[in-house]
């Protein structure tokens, strides 16, 4: 599942859909926004078809580069409050120690070569949604 | 030919457009559009070394040669996941 989107991540979706027979481990990372000083949310723009190609890329990559089974990327857009999840990977592997070195190669990958960007939503805007 | 360049975050708010129509020669390299680009819009001068360039939603190289209708992405630093 490599998806972008503006609602709620579901994360048991996220993880449901890397599950498999064969597969006896499932890391999920969740990145949720901080209540760092002043920050009441954050806002995401993505250029979406881009995007979903290196996600999908990233993906395929960490499958042939970990032996992972099955991987699962979602990123949220649009603006996230503090608390929720902005990002969320599932990696399914036989062992435990693939599942979690793909999920963090693939975090470190997503902050730096897939096209999204963060900023502070502008003050007079902070609680109008 | 003509080509669609889109801006994106810190880019875009520079400039002040999200997307601009631009004309050039065919075979004109990603460099060399650069180049004129800049020249058009001077106050991206400043991000030249850290942006990114992607043609038709793939990373290209400053020797890429631009065709007819492609789309060129000026990309700032990226800066996605958790805060």
């Amino acid at each position: 599942m490599i998806d972008l989107t503006r609602r709620r991540i579901d994360a048991s979706a996220v993880v449901d859909s890397v599950r498999r027979d064969d597969a006896g481990a499932v890391v999920l990372f969740l990145g949720s926004v901080r209540a760092d000083e002043g920050i009441a949310a954050l806002d995401y723009e993505v250029y979406v078809p881009m995007a979903k190609k290196v996600l999908t890329g990233l993906a395929d990559r960490a499958k042939a580069k970990f032996q992972v089974l099955d991987v699962s990327i979602v990123h949220r857009l649009g603006r996230v409050a503090v608390g929720g999840d902005s990002v969320a990977i599932a990696c399914s592997a036989a062992h435990r120690r693939e599942a979690f070195d793909a999920c963090a190669w693939i975090m470190d990958e997503v902050k730096r070569i897939v096209p999204i960007w963060k900023s502070q939503p502008p003050r007079a805007r902070r609680h109008s949604r | 030919m003509r080509i669609r360049v889109l801006l994106f975050a810190t880019l875009r708010e520079t400039v002040g457009e999200p997307e601009i129509t631009w004309s050039a020669d065919p075979g004109t390299t990603v460099a060399a559009f650069l180049t004129s680009f800049l020249r058009r819009y001077p106050q991206l001068v400043p991000h030249r070394d850290t942006m990114m360039v992607a043609v038709n939603q793939a990373f290209a190289e400053p020797t890429t040669e631009l065709q007819d209708g492609d789309e060129v992405a000026l990309l700032p630093p990226v800066s996605g996941g958790a805060r």
